[in-house]
């Protein structure tokens, strides 16, 4: 018997900044990298707020190629961007999870289409978030406040609907992240039940992951997976404020808290502001031992920077390249897979 | 079921009216399957519960969950008093908010505001000692009045000040050298990464990655370890000592005490005033300083007391105290439901509150905010009135929904617009009006005729009684 495959996952790099516009991120959502190898990441803004709302485009080198779908109601702009997929064809699929709308870019951020119109009747949306494209060529939407899975053509037409609300097997209550493997089976950030759930190509449910490792550790309020083409799944606990990575048997190969340093464009900030940058030098912020008083991950991460906070994503490049984003951090962290 | 007494339940609706946020029917009913005692003692002890709203408040308002500025921290606390079931635990995070008032644009770190309030939350029912022990080394309160400038040569006042005169005792009962020997006991206490946090903070600086929490540091080398003297004390003291010392003093009793009742039990002057103005109640006043030293300073124990005394029990004493803007819009927020899930539509409501005259996380000045009637001017009360119209009319909302459905089944078609009327009270929590009121209500549902229509209408038109103005 061929033993499994384990990855092994080593920091690589950060990315971003925190910037109410222009280039860097402001409460990012999600990220896509897309077949040109840029990056598309969708920011919520600050308070929803008309400045910061954007799709910040990027590459893994730090190049800035400029923003797209700001602030609004009209056509090919957005008012709470919450996740953003690609088809591989050029074209790019952003949910806004206040508008309960869809839109499809190019890569280049012109608009192309949009649809979605709010409500519970099958095709509706209420709090679209986690968005994939399958295999099949088909665009799965977490429908979160309906709590179901809905599964649309690339032009919007409704094919079909997976689960419904409460606890039961094939449920999910306020689920978030979606990722379509290349098997077709349908992975689940069931959020509020604090599990991944996973799905065939037929929406037959196959599997649920709730608890992790030896000591069987619960997941908490998990946001997102991505499974790559081994079965491997990367799951960002959300709630734990950590990334877990599991074979294609669900046991816990590695934890990951964060080791963030900074990104080109933090270098390039503390540089110019030479008294923070001074002052930073001269800070330890690792100081763990300060706080031996809480075990709350949130306020672990709330005071070492390092640490991820709020890990809203985990996305692939091409099986190499594991893309954390992290929505308190405003940054996307990113690890070698080996 | 048995039947409970109409009487019981109102006076559990004045209990949970000050105590927490108030109380629809339904809820007072499973209240009212206990004791008042055995209520009040639950208020008093909340345990810990399994509660999701912390975790739908970061998703779905990232900046509740990041929290760069007071806004932010200030949702993430809305939510909690509007969906807590420990009212009382969230009543003094108010409570300890108005007296400790820590805010922007000197803390402009949300987190850090935040951290506060989660204190207060964790602490504000157990012994004043270790409340007032916590806030010397809480970070925020440690910005608020500069104690990161206390140093063992160049002492920094304000914190030992603030400590004597706001804080615990009240003008009068103290000298300036107290004051001087105070804030040398608390040198060296400081935050940590002082120099890089107060840039960050002087730029407003939330780069590269947003804003970083504060912690409290102990700087041995940076503290004045002469011999002090404090309030006819001697002694080498160290920040723990002063606490241990004020807090032992019966003017501290009396001052926390004057507090709870203030806020509880009936509006008193302006606490500026208090060193002029005797209280309204001294006897009150002379049994919670009882109740503070029989309770090993325990605030818990004082509650406990306050709320079943007969001075706090009394006919005479509901309907006296005017609801905080807080207060009131999270009574309203809890009892429409308008976010079982929360959404961007809490920026404006969390501004609605500030228009009110309470901006959480910005009071005025360290003194905090002039409570009581001062509440309320013609601006505020229409800011208030319009609030309660938009919640209280809005059939959308599931409490709204469920209100009216539970009126409609209860009245029949003869029904009078009074019993209508009645029948709104009793749901909303076994309200009184004035019969002033009363009739200028009923006076509108005679003039509706669809059902719905009316009992709607009826809602929102107590939204903007006097009565219900008041807790």
């Amino acid at each position: 018997m061929t033993p499994l495959q384990k990855p092994h996952l080593d920091y690589h790099l950060t990315l971003g900044i925190v910037a109410m516009e222009g280039r860097g991120f402001e409460y990012p959502s999600d990220s896509f990298v897309a077949e040109n190898d840029k990056i598309y990441v969708t920011n919520k803004s600050r308070d929803y707020g008309e400045r910061g709302v954007r799709v910040t485009i990027l590459d893994m080198d730090s190049e800035y190629f400029g923003t797209f779908g700001h602030y609004g109601v009209s056509e090919g702009q957005l008012i709470s961007p919450a996740g953003i997929t690609g088809d591989g064809n050029g074209n790019l699929y952003v949910t806004d999870d206040y508008a309960n709308m869809i839109s499809q870019f190019d890569l280049e951020g012109n608009f192309i289409q949009r649809w979605g119109t709010g409500g519970s009747n099958l095709g509706e949306l209420n709090g679209p978030s986690g968005i994939a494209v399958g295999i099949d060529s088909y665009i799965y939407v977490s429908d979160t406040k309906n709590h179901r899975i809905q599964i649309f053509t690339l032009s919007g037409d409704i094919v079909s609907a997976i689960g419904s609300q409460g606890e039961e097997e094939g449920n999910f209550h306020l689920p978030w992240g979606v990722d379509v493997g290349s098997d077709g089976k349908v992975s689940v950030a069931d959020w509020g039940n604090n599990r991944i759930q996973r799905f065939d190509s037929n929406g037959e449910h196959v599997e649920t992951i709730s608890a992790v490792g030896t000591s069987k550790s619960q997941l908490n309020h998990p946001s997102s997976i991505v499974v790559d083409s081994r079965g491997n799944r990367y799951i960002a606990d959300w709630g734990n404020e950590t990334v877990k990575v599991l074979n294609s048997s669900s046991e816990l190969i590695q934890e990951m808290k964060g080791q963030a340093a900074l990104s080109k464009w933090a270098s390039a900030f503390l540089e110019t502001n030479k008294e923070e940058g001074l002052s930073r030098e001269n800070a330890n912020l690792d100081n763990l031992s300060a706080l031996e008083d809480t075990e709350d991950p949130h306020t672990v991460s709330a005071h070492i920077e390092k640490l991820f906070w709020s890990p809203v994503s985990v996305k692939l490049q091409k099986e190499n390249l594991l893309l954390i984003t992290e929505s308190n951090r405003h940054r996307i962290q990113v690890y070698e897979i080996k | 079921m048995e039947k409970i007494e109409d009487e019981k339940l109102e006076l559990l609706s004045h209990l949970i009216r000050r105590a927490g946020f108030g109380a629809t029917r339904r809820e007072l009913e499973d209240y009212g399957k206990y004791s008042y005692e055995d209520v009040v003692e639950t208020l008093v002890t909340p345990k810990e519960t399994n509660w999701m709203g912390d975790y739908l408040v970061r998703r779905f308002d990232g900046e509740a969950s990041g929290m760069i500025n007071a806004p932010g921290s200030a949702r993430r606390w809305i939510y909690r008093m509007m969906s807590s079931d420990t009212p009382l635990k969230e009543k003094m995070t108010l409570f300890w908010h108005g007296i400790f008032a820590t805010g922007v644009p000197k803390v402009i770190n949300g987190r850090v505001l935040s951290d506060q309030i989660e204190m207060f939350r964790d602490h504000g029912l157990g012994r004043f000692d270790d409340l007032l022990l916590r806030l010397a080394k809480d970070p925020a309160m440690i910005v608020w009045l500069d104690n990161q400038e206390n140093h063992k040569n160049s002492i920094n006042e304000n914190w030992g000040r603030e400590l004597l005169e706001l804080f615990s005792m009240g003008v009068g009962n103290y000298s300036e050298d107290d004051i001087k020997e105070c804030a040398k006991a608390f040198t060296g206490w400081t935050i940590g990464n002082t120099e890089y946090m107060m840039v960050r903070s002087k730029r407003d600086s939330d780069w590269p990655y947003g804003r970083i929490a504060y912690h409290f540091e102990y700087l041995p080398n940076d503290h004045d370890d002469q011999t002090k003297e404090f309030l006819g004390h001697l002694g080498n003291f160290n920040g723990e000592d002063i606490i241990k010392v004020i807090c032992n003093r019966e003017t501290t009793a009396k001052f926390i005490a004057r507090h709870l009742y203030h806020f509880f039990v009936a509006d008193e002057v302006p606490v500026p005033s208090w060193n002029e103005v005797a209280p309204r109640d001294e006897e009150a006043i002379d049994e919670l300083v009882k109740a503070y030293f029989d309770t090993d300073h325990n605030i818990a124990g004082m509650l406990s007391y306050l709320f079943n005394s007969d001075f706090f029990k009394s006919k005479n004493a509901r309907y006296k105290k005017v609801k905080g803007p807080a207060e009131f819009a999270v009574g309203l927020l809890k009892l429409s439901r308008e976010f079982e899930i929360p959404d961007r539509d809490m920026i404006p409501r969390y501004r609605q509150i500030g228009w009110m005259g309470q901006e959480l996380n910005n009071p005025p000045s360290v003194e905090g905010w002039h409570e009581g009637q001062e509440w309320v001017n013609t601006g505020s009360l229409i800011e208030r009135i319009n609030f309660a119209s938009e919640l209280l009319g809005n059939q959308k909302n599931a409490g709204i929904k469920e209100l009216i459905d539970t009126v409609e089944e209860a009245i029949t078609e003869n029904s009078t617009p009074e019993q209508i009327v009645d029948e709104c009270l009793t749901q909303l929590g076994f309200l009184k009006l004035s019969s002033n009121s009363k009739t200028a209500v009923a006076d509108f549902a005679n003039g509706v005729e669809e059902n719905r229509a009316k009992i709607s209408g009826v809602i929102r038109l107590i939204g903007s009684t006097r009565e219900f103005q008041m807790a």
